[in-house]
């Protein structure tokens, strides 16, 4: 539409599907190495080749989960200290007294809720929870990727740690992403059916006017 | 195959011999067996064969008496075509043919063992050519048939014919010393892990993933682990683990190829098979001074910490392991709570959407 946004640029939009396909492609191959005794799994490791080559594309998507992760902390960081972008995901204050003011919202006992900017304190808590479960799932799964090697250096309990942690985290993982992450970008009333905004990288200058006021506001003064 | 030939010319010598003896097949099996026995009743009875051997066909008159079959069966029941004297002549040509065309005697009454022992290994080497390989008699006996296991060590014997090393081994172990010493009757005998008629190929990948199953029957049976302070939860938590899920995700795949590379550890791996020791015992390739051994057998260049990775089938607890227990508990915690603090503020924002309208 002629009054749209620009609110992702082709790096963030790029990101994003790399995450999410690399994401498809690490559960498809973990889970059933978690749930081996169940018919399902069986079924879906026969249909990709058997054990061997499950492993080898879950460790090879887990590596390129840690590039595109790598890449990503990289350069915003580069961004940030460089004063080209502002550190638009770091929490503060305001995003604690939000989600109290939204949680009042919702059950009523103030009437107006909260003006978020770029990133409302649910996004940058999906992206924190991404980020981190991120790590600890690459430094898992690096143990378990060398144990050998790992067991050199570190005591052998650091497997059975890592097996537990990387198998439970995943697990949070897949809860998280199929419980709030289809919630609010598919099933929340306001986008319902598809946010497309992350794959466009546009997005309605009534919706930021709803979602994003300050961001918007900002905008218009510099402009 | 026994061929029965109605001329005879290699049994010439005999046939002059007998010529005058009565035609069996009439009267009572008794009564036929007496009529056999006038000749084969010898102890120098032979015959020579045409590779140049000798064989005896000396029949024990006791033998018969002490066989489960007794004296109910005819001799002709199992040697057919032998009604008439002298005895048609035979297509075998070494006393190993002879022999090994014996299992076509039992197949008539025993047509189920039969059937099972064809899909057998020793059914395939006869087959391939082998002779020697054995066939129902050589386990059962023939006019002495007893059962075959009893008592259990017979079926040891019975195997270490031809496989002793295998069964020195055997008998060695945790459980064929228990069998021989006093006679164990839970301790697996050959048949219990190989089967008896239908007896697979160990060497082969399909058969070898299976093997955890087997150790299972008696390892999950808590009354009977229960006996010895054994643990029960050994399968579980192999299958859980990394070598586990690898065996439980290739059972299915059929790969009847031999394989001298596992594609993962299996019991037998660490524990061993004939000459399983107990967990403790100074030889056992599990006892934790001998386990990095072990671990090395397929990773080579692991450390001394390495066999730590493996919790030696103990749960994690604050007792055992307690880093692994702290890691499971924190997140049967966390999880939970996170996932319905997220479904509790999704389902506010719908109450509230609602409210509003």
């Amino acid at each position: 539409m002629k009054d749209d946004l620009v609110r992702f640029s082709l790096r963030q939009r790029l990101e994003h599907l790399l995450v999410m396909l690399l994401f498809v492609v690490l559960a498809l191959t973990g889970f059933p190495q978690k749930f081996s005794g169940s018919g399902w799994a069986r079924v879906l490791v026969d249909a990709m080749g058997g054990v061997e080559s499950v492993r080898w594309i879950h460790r090879m998507a887990g590596l390129a989960f840690a590039a595109v992760c790598a890449i990503h902390l990289g350069t915003v960081i580069a961004l940030v200290l460089t004063g080209k972008a502002r550190p638009s995901m770091v929490p503060g204050r305001k995003d604690f007294s939000d989600a109290v003011q939204t949680l009042k919202y919702y059950l009523g006992v103030v009437d107006v809720p909260a003006r978020f900017d770029r990133f409302d304190y649910r996004q940058k808590f999906e992206y924190w929870g991404l980020v981190m479960g991120g790590l600890v799932m690459i430094a898992t799964g690096l143990i378990l990727y060398f144990p050998i090697l790992v067991t050199r250096v570190f005591p052998g309990v650091a497997i059975p740690v890592a097996k537990v942690a990387h198998s439970n985290e995943g697990l949070m993982a897949l809860l998280v992403v199929t419980v709030w992450h289809v919630y609010n970008a598919h099933l929340n009333p306001d986008v319902f059916p598809f946010d497309l905004t992350m794959f466009t990288g546009r997005i309605s200058r009534h919706r930021m006017e709803h979602e994003h006021p300050l961001e918007l506001a900002r905008r218009e003064r510099k402009a | 195959m026994l061929i029965v030939r109605p001329a005879a010319s290699a049994f010439g010598l005999m046939a002059a011999l007998l010529v005058f003896a009565p035609v069996p097949a009439a009267g009572t099996a008794e009564e036929e067996i007496e009529t056999c026995l006038a000749c084969h009743g010898d102890a120098g009875l032979t015959k020579d064969l045409p590779d140049g051997r000798k064989i005896s066909l000396h029949v024990d008159r006791d033998a018969i008496a002490r066989s489960v079959h007794g004296r109910s069966l005819r001799c002709t029941d199992c040697h057919s075509g032998m009604v008439e004297v002298p005895h048609p002549e035979r297509a075998a040509k070494t006393a190993e043919e002879f022999r090994s065309g014996f299992r076509e005697a039992c197949k008539p009454c025993h047509f189920d063992k039969y059937a099972q022992s064809l899909d057998g290994v020793h059914a395939k080497v006869l087959a391939a050519g082998n002779h020697a390989a054995p066939v129902c008699t050589d386990c059962h006996g023939a006019h002495d048939v007893a059962p075959a296991a009893k008592p259990r060590t017979r079926i040891s014997d019975t195997c270490s014919a031809c496989h002793p090393d295998v069964a020195d081994t055997y008998l060695k172990s945790v459980h064929g010393s228990a069998l021989a010493r006093d006679g164990n009757r839970d301790v697996p005998i050959c048949t219990d892990c190989h089967r008896a008629h239908d007896i697979s190929d160990p060497r082969i990948e399909s058969w070898l993933v299976k093997t955890p199953e087997l150790c299972a029957r008696c390892h999950t049976d808590a009354k009977m682990m229960g006996r010895y302070g054994l643990s029960t939860n050994v399968v579980q938590s192999y299958l859980s683990d990394f070598h586990g899920v690898t065996a439980t995700l290739t059972r299915s795949r059929h790969n009847d190829a031999r394989s001298d590379v596992r594609v993962t550890a299996l019991c037998i791996d660490c524990h061993g098979v004939h000459d399983i020791a107990k967990t403790g015992d100074a030889r056992s390739p599990v006892l934790r001074a001998n386990l990095v051994k072990t671990c090395r057998k397929c990773h080579p260049t692991a450390g001394e910490n390495f066999p730590d990775a493996w919790l030696s089938h103990y749960e994690p607890s604050w007792g055992k392991a307690p880093a692994v227990h702290a890691v499971k508990v924190f997140y049967g915690v966390f999880i939970p709570f996170l996932i319905g603090g997220l479904c509790l503020q999704i389902l506010l924002q719908l109450w509230r959407i609602v409210v509003n309208r």
